[in-house]
């Protein structure tokens, strides 16, 4: 019995740690410590476009292919093919970006964060970085945090313009139950600008998150080689159960008592 | 001279990429050959692993995908059906959501990120500490005696964890209609009048499918880790992002090639 709670368990006592080293780092940005190595901060945030930019405009854009098909299909067994651009609007921006980013940020940046610390970790580096007086937190973690929040909001901009080229296409191109002026007149109509900002809000926070515990799970490594691969796949089982909580809750704060939709008075 | 050094990078990307899948379709054939010719030792391995899976991903999958179907279909969707005054329409709704789309793929994210990863920090840690050499050594073929185990567990979980995903992701759609004091009738009648066969089954037999996917992605990663204390990270790293992507890019193919030849998934009800 104690084998099959041990996934919750290990689960629950990590969060705390985790909160505290979030803070600890989130703390070192904050208060501008991190500046003394804002040179850090811009290559960390260049490593992120160069390294993972392309990976995560083509997962992007695959949800909205997929986002843009199921509701095709799903509005024409309604009988209401013509309203194909609502789903998508609210499957593009209010939901499939930010899961789409959390995934595959959590895959490519988290993980990889935890191989690169942990290795440093494995290999004494990050000893080697304290005996020079140099702070290891604000040198590795704070930095990286820094230029995720540099690069990520632009990095997202640009996938939505993705999803929603994604979303055209499978409903007008390849599904093709209603003209491009139709899916365009319902799509537009029912988001608005305060509808990007909070799904911007929303794959922020799971950005935040995923290099946060990327961080900890690399800092904290230990036993080898072989530690360093069962960290990362730990920081990944974190990552999956963090960004589907964190995405239900921003659905409930900024949509759950207001749909934000143009209908009725 | 810097165009043909960015000309020269490119195409070692493309060739590289073309050898990785390359490599990964013969792992793939050799395990399936090597599962059903006989000797078959794996036996007790391959309950060990369905185990090990099992056990791992429980947890993850049940929080994942209620969370995800409360918000992502359930409340946005309520919100707006309440608008219309047409909340009994979200049993229907989630016959497309629950069954067709998320319980496939939350159930594929949380095993190649879970069940996945595990798989490829095990292989790679063996691999580094040279153990899979040392099998060879001893006449044991590493493909027969531990990836073909983990290929058909992760095969036969995958497609057990959807059954699972697909019933939180219900009940995370009751929770919904519960949240705006609806009574449950209209929704399980929707429900049951939208649900088809070909939903059920295609669900079940695509989730089999990914965990093949992630079973060779991650079994191949692991067992080519190399480069010290960083290759085993680096591996899974590199390991979870194929999986995702190629399972992502597997089911809108999946998917659209069932909802276009299926007629009774379209018709108007």
């Amino acid at each position: 019995m104690n084998a099959w709670l041990e996934a919750p368990r290990s689960w629950l006592d990590s969060f705390g740690e985790i909160g505290r080293f979030g803070l600890r780092v989130a703390g070192n940005v904050y208060s501008g410590r991190v500046f003394k190595f804002f040179g850090e901060s811009l290559r960390q945030a260049g490593i992120l476009i160069f390294g993972s930019a392309l990976v995560i405009w083509a997962f992007v854009f695959i949800l909205g292919l997929q986002c843009g098909l199921q509701g095709a299909y799903f509005n024409r067994s309604i009988g209401a093919p013509s309203l194909a651009g609502l789903f998508s609007a609210y499957c593009d921006l209010r939901e499939g970006l930010p899961y789409a980013f959390g995934y595959i940020l959590s895959a490519k940046v988290g993980t990889g964060i935890v191989a690169e610390i942990g290795a440093m970790r494995i290999s004494d580096e990050i000893d080697a970085l304290e005996v020079m007086g140099i702070q290891p937190i604000t040198f590795l973690c704070a930095t990286r945090l820094l230029g995720a929040w540099i690069a990520i909001p632009f990095l997202y901009l640009v996938g939505i313009g993705l999803i929603y080229a994604a979303s055209y296409l499978s409903v007008v191109q390849q599904v093709g139950d209603v003209s491009s002026g139709g899916y365009l007149l319902i799509f537009w109509m029912y988001q608005s600008p305060p509808d990007l900002i909070f799904s911007l809000i929303k794959g922020m926070v799971m950005a935040t998150v995923i290099v946060l515990v990327g961080c900890y799970y690399g800092y904290t490594a230990s036993g080898g080689p072989v530690g360093v691969g069962t960290a990362t796949a730990k920081s990944m089982v974190f990552n999956i159960v963090a960004v589907h909580i964190l995405g239900m809750l921003g659905t409930v704060i900024f949509w759950g008592a207001n749909p934000r939709a143009p209908i009725g008075g | 001279m810097a165009q043909s050094g960015a000309l020269s990078r490119g195409w070692g990307m493309v060739s590289g990429l073309f050898t990785e899948v390359g490599t990964m379709m013969i792992l793939t054939v050799r395990t399936l050959i090597s599962a059903v010719r006989s000797p078959h030792p794996y036996g007790e391995e391959l309950v060990w692993q369905f185990l090990f899976v099992l056990r791992l991903s429980w947890f993850p999958l049940l929080v994942s995908t209620f969370a995800l179907n409360l918000g992502a279909p359930g409340l946005q969707a309520a919100g707006i059906l309440s608008l219309f005054g047409a909340l009994d329409r979200l049993g229907g709704f989630f016959v497309v959501i629950a069954i067709r789309w998320i319980g496939p793929l939350v159930t594929a994210v949380v095993v190649a990120g879970v069940a996945g990863t595990a798989i490829t920090a095990d292989l790679g840690a063996r691999k580094i500490r040279e153990e899979l050499d040392a099998l060879q050594v001893l006449g044991v073929d590493p493909i027969k005696n531990l990836v073909v185990p983990r290929f058909l567990a992760l095969m036969v979980v995958t497609a057990l964890l959807d059954i699972f995903a697909i019933i939180m992701g219900l009940s995370a759609g009751i929770a919904a209609e519960l949240l705006y004091h609806q009574p449950l009738g209209g929704f399980f009648a929707t429900l049951f009048t939208n649900a088809t066969i070909t939903d059920l089954w295609s669900s079940v037999l695509m989730c089999t499918m990914f965990g093949a996917i992630v079973a060779v992605v991650c079994s191949y990663k692991g067992m080519s880790a190399s480069g010290g204390a960083a290759g085993v990270g680096r591996a899974v790293n590199q390991a979870v992002v194929i999986s995702l992507v190629a399972v992502f890019f597997f089911q809108f193919v999946v998917s659209s090639v069932i909802l276009a030849t299926n007629p009774e998934l379209q018709a108007v009800r």
